[in-house]
């Protein structure tokens, strides 16, 4: 059974660029521009890792993960940023995140840690 | 930068313009070149991380690019603000080529690409950017015709704004939204949009400006001219080929009904569902693409086809050609059996192998507009369509069109009743790989599995493919096809594309390598074998076979494999592949490629700049221009420095002008001086100490005499060529210019001259050679020969060769110190030896004889070289 992967960020080209890269390595995707339709989704599904932006308007990645980490505990959550600052860093490692990478991130690096994620 | 920063800068270009100032002393000059170089590399390696974040391997945003883009935006500014300094303001068009790029990019960073506002744009009017505008398809003809001059038959494109208008007066694109939006739309659903479309009015703005382009295309083509009205989507034709997705009508008459109503169908055959699946596949937002349409007088065709510019199942070096008589709907769609040409480029194209088809049906062109597909008749079906002329003339404008675009091309054409080949259509060929490495231990389990179909047909895509058999009969039967089938059929059908994300492989009876369908298979990766002749006969329903594909050729087994060990996982459409990524890639368009190429050619100007790295290139190569100037023409200038002769043990009389660190010991320039001259040893310069050491090279250099034939005595008699004038009237015949990195040395020898240009440095980024050559005492012939011996030397060594009858201009560039210079070494030891060597070059069998001696390090000149 295929694991499951959901991408969350406000920008289609990251969430198209991710499905089709994890598609291609056989993983089940699905993708959410905003954090309210992501959480929405969880209610009804359960997904091995979200990979979220963290700056999104209205429900953010901090809350995605926070939320993650109250209600559905076995779910990994890596977190992306285009405003990748050591701040941002901590907030996201004090939230308990998998792991963590600044905007153009490595496809290969991404892949990597959800693969690790899956290990665990 | 925005366009307020335009008035900015259109005041501080003015500023520059009026700033000119009397030349600054050489060593000025030449800091204001470093700082030029500098910042061009900057600018240039901001364009290479920007590709390589841009090339699929990162996730990236809007974001990173507007920041990226903003930092090269200012290097790129700095980088001229240097050069305009350092060149005195020469080039003040250079600014408007900048703000122009700046502004179309900016445009489309903050998605408001800036358009014409044109509804309707003629083929002759369209620039190679508006492909937005008039779609990839369109826009790619425009280039066909107006960059590369070959034949394209007269055109005006339909824009998107057009469509925009039209869409949005009929109301049509809530209707389309509401119906992606529905769970489970059906063909049905989708015919009935279509019909909506077809049913919509042209609105009154648009209604006027078709009548008038009718009318111009009437005066253009004839009154009775008749057009092929095709789909032009947004990028169609680009990356992804949407071959065979939307309509096209053909022999549509010039007249303002006719061209709407088919103006209404190919625009409403954006909707249906195998159109859609496709969109979806490369994660469109289906029902959001717009349709530009372009309207293309037809050729009275004898006869059509398609060119791959690479044969696909063979060898890169060979082109692949199908043919068949009438219009090239047969071809494309698979129709039929057409003849199949596999043709060796080169200079002089050579025939392979020519296969006739049987060409049972053709397409033809009825009188009062429309087409119809006859029987072909019996003298043409077995007959041979292309003539050996006509089939090297299709393989050299292949070889033109790969070249300008940069990619293999699949390329559709017409040859009317003159014989005039047109071309109709070219776009990237996408090419399958070998994936044997993947799949040996599932090869090995083949092999004792029994054959059924072996080296039958045409290998489309290479790949393996397990299931059962699926024959279709009509393109209907295509709703029962199971997940993971094979399909097979008697021919092929561009609407299989609904099911390429569901079966493992497809093969048909008949069928070319170069139909729409064929363009899919290799788009979505489906192992497809076409015109086997008789798969529907050796196969049967639920049949368990395994079909493989590769460079040895094409196989079908008997049985299942369950387990293909991800030697089908290429399946799946790759990120690059993506229409966002595609969309946010474009910028790069404006960005990275390279068109100012040739520094001689006419439109080496700023003017001609495309991108920003043309612009950075016109800066590089004027910067280096600018200062083998100075060192040619402003010699009296240079009177403050340290000038020795330099005590050579060959007769060369060169003058050392010391910049500072280029002898080992500093001179004094003054009367008191008693020494005025520096042997090699005392040389301190890295390059010039470098070339020397060539040119002093036991052997290389000559002092003998060569014999001068009677002409060639004469030719030197008459010969007075300008490039010689300066030198001759210099008290200095050949003088270096150096410092510890650099040389700016020109050398006269006789009636040729040499001038090189290098920088060498610790740091590659920084180092450049740059060696020009012309002239000499024989006949253009052989001093056209001698350029053509130096290129092939100079080309073993990496260099970057522009030459023209007796000139030759050589580059290198980002290459380490000792690599630079031992090619310094080289390029010494090539100076010295040709001094005299256009005097043997009797035959072009010389050239390689002497390349070859001095590629051994043989520098010995022999009378009648070559010979025997």
């Amino acid at each position: 059974m295929s694991n499951k992967i959901m991408v969350v960020d406000d920008e289609k080209i990251v969430v198209d660029m991710a499905k089709m890269a994890l598609e291609h390595d056989g993983y089940v995707v699905e993708t959410f521009l905003s954090g309210e339709s992501a959480l929405a989704r969880l209610k009804e599904e359960t997904f091995d890792v979200v990979v979220t932006d963290f700056k999104m308007k209205g429900i953010d990645g901090m809350e995605v993960l926070r939320t993650v980490k109250e209600q559905y505990p076995k779910t990994k959550v890596i977190m992306i940023t285009a405003f990748a600052n050591l701040d941002t860093a901590i907030e996201a490692l004090r939230g308990d995140v998998f792991d963590f990478f600044p905007k153009p991130v490595k496809i290969k690096e991404l892949k990597a840690s959800i693969e690790r994620a899956l290990e665990k | 930068m925005g366009k307020s920063l335009e008035g900015v800068l259109r005041s501080l270009q003015k500023k520059m313009k009026r700033a000119v100032s009397p030349s600054p002393p050489f060593r000025d000059l030449f800091n204001k070149f470093r700082e030029v170089l500098a910042s061009h590399n900057k600018a240039v390696e901001m364009i290479a991380d920007m590709g390589e974040k841009l090339s699929g391997e990162y996730l990236f945003d809007t974001n990173y690019i507007e920041n990226a883009y903003a930092e090269l935006s200012t290097a790129v500014w700095d980088s001229i603000k240097s050069f305009d300094s350092f060149t005195r303001s020469k080039y003040p068009n250079l600014m408007d080529a900048f703000i122009r790029i700046d502004n179309r990019i900016s445009d489309m960073l903050s998605n408001s690409a800036s358009t014409s506002g044109e509804v309707i744009v003629f083929r002759e009017d369209t620039l190679w950017d508006m492909y937005y505008e008039v779609g990839g398809k369109n826009a790619g003809l425009a280039e066909v015709a107006n960059i590369l001059k070959l034949d394209v038959p007269e055109s005006f494109f339909i824009t998107t704004l057009a469509f925009d208008e039209f869409i949005a007066f009929n109301g049509l694109r809530e209707r389309a939204g509401a119906l992606m939006k529905t769970d489970s739309v059906s063909e049905n659903d989708f015919a009935v949009l279509r019909n909506a479309i077809i049913g919509s009015k042209i609105p009154p703005s648009l209604d006027e400006v078709f009548d008038k382009a009718i009318k111009k295309m009437r005066t253009k083509c004839g009154a009775l001219c008749s057009v092929a009205v095709r789909s032009s989507a947004e990028e169609e034709d680009g990356r992804l080929s949407f071959a065979g997705q939307f309509d096209t009508v053909l022999n549509v008459p010039l007249e303002s009904r006719a061209i709407k109503e088919a103006y209404k169908k190919v625009v409403a055959s954006l909707f249906s569902l195998h159109s859609i699946a496709y969109q979806r596949r490369f994660r469109y937002d289906a029902g959001k693409m717009k349709m530009a349409v372009g309207c293309v007088a037809m050729v009275d065709a004898v006869s059509s086809g398609v060119v791959y510019s690479v044969d696909p199942s063979g060898k890169k070096e060979n082109t692949l050609i199908s043919a068949n008589w009438g219009l090239g709907k047969t071809v494309v769609d698979g129709l039929v059996e057409a003849d199949i040409y596999r043709v060796k480029k080169g200079q002089v194209p050579q025939i392979l192998g020519t296969r006739c088809g049987k060409k049972e049906t053709m397409t033809v062109v009825l009188p009062d507009g429309g087409v119809d597909s006859i029987h072909t008749p019996s003298d043409l079906r077995g007959r041979q369509v292309l003539d050996p002329d006509a089939i090297v003339e299709l393989t050299m404008m292949a070889q033109s069109l790969e070249k300008h675009f940069r990619t293999p091309q699949d390329i559709e054409w017409a040859i009317d009743r003159n014989g005039r080949i047109f071309i109709l259509q070219s776009r990237e060929l996408r090419l399958g790989e070998d994936e044997r490495h993947k799949c040996a231990s599932v090869l090995k389990s083949l092999v004792s599995k029994p054959v059924l179909i072996r080296n039958k047909g045409i290998a489309v895509q290479k790949g393996i493919g397990s299931g059962t058999v699926f024959i279709v009969k009509t393109p209907e039967d295509i709703k029962d096809v199971p997940k993971g089938a094979i399909l097979v059929s008697k021919r092929d059908f561009s609407v299989f594309v609904r099911l390429m994300n569901d079966v493992s492989a497809i093969i048909t009876d008949i069928g070319t390598p170069t139909s729409h369908m064929a363009s899919l298979s290799r788009e979505f990766r489906i192992p497809t074998i076409v015109n086997t002749d008789d798969a529907t006969q050796i196969l049967r329903n639920g049949m368990g076979i395994t079909v493989s594909i590769n460079d040895e050729g094409s196989t079908v087994y008997e049985g299942l494999i369950d387990d293909l060990q991800g030697c089908s996982d290429e399946n799946a459409a790759s990120v690059t592949e993506g229409h966002e990524y595609l969309r946010k890639r474009y910028v790069l368009r404006h960005i990275s490629p390279l068109n100012l190429i040739e520094p001689l050619h006419d439109k080496f100007q700023p003017e001609e700049c495309k991108t920003m790295h043309d612009i950075l290139r016109f800066i590089h190569e004027k910067s280096i221009m600018e200062l083998v100037d100075c060192a040619r023409h402003q010699k009296a200038s240079l009177r403050g420095y340290t000038a020795v002769a330099l005590d050579l043990p060959i007769p060369a009389s060169i003058v050392l002008i010391d910049m500072g660190g280029g002898l080992e010991k500093v001179r004094s320039n003054t009367k008191n001086d008693a020494k005025k001259t520096a042997t090699a040893v005392e040389i301190a310069s890295i390059p010039l100490k470098a070339i020397l050491g060539g040119m002093i090279y036991p052997g290389a250099w000559h002092n003998e005499a060569v014999p001068l034939r009677m002409k060639d005595f004469f030719m030197s008699m008459t010969r007075m060529p300008d490039i010689h004038s300066v030198s001759m009237s210099s008290p200095i015949q050949n003088v270096a210019v150096a410092s510890r990195e650099y040389v700016n040395l020109s050398l006269k020898f006789g009636y040729h001259f040499n001038i090189v240009d290098c920088y060498c440095s610790e740091n590659p980024r920084n180092n450049h050679v740059y060696f020009r050559f012309s002239g000499g005492a024989t006949d253009l012939v052989q001093r056209s020969r001698r350029v053509q011996f130096i290129a092939s030397i100079l080309k073993e060594h990496g260099f970057t060769i522009w030459t023209t009858g007796d000139l030759l201009i050589a580059r290198l560039a980002n290459v380490g110190r000792v690599r630079m210079e031992e090619v310094l070494d080289q390029l010494g030891r090539l100076i010295a030896f040709v001094r005299k060597l256009d005097a043997l070059l009797r035959d072009d069998t010389a050239i390689a004889y002497y390349a070859q001696r001095f590629k051994e390090g043989n520098y010995e000149l022999m009378e009648g070289g070559g010979k025997g």
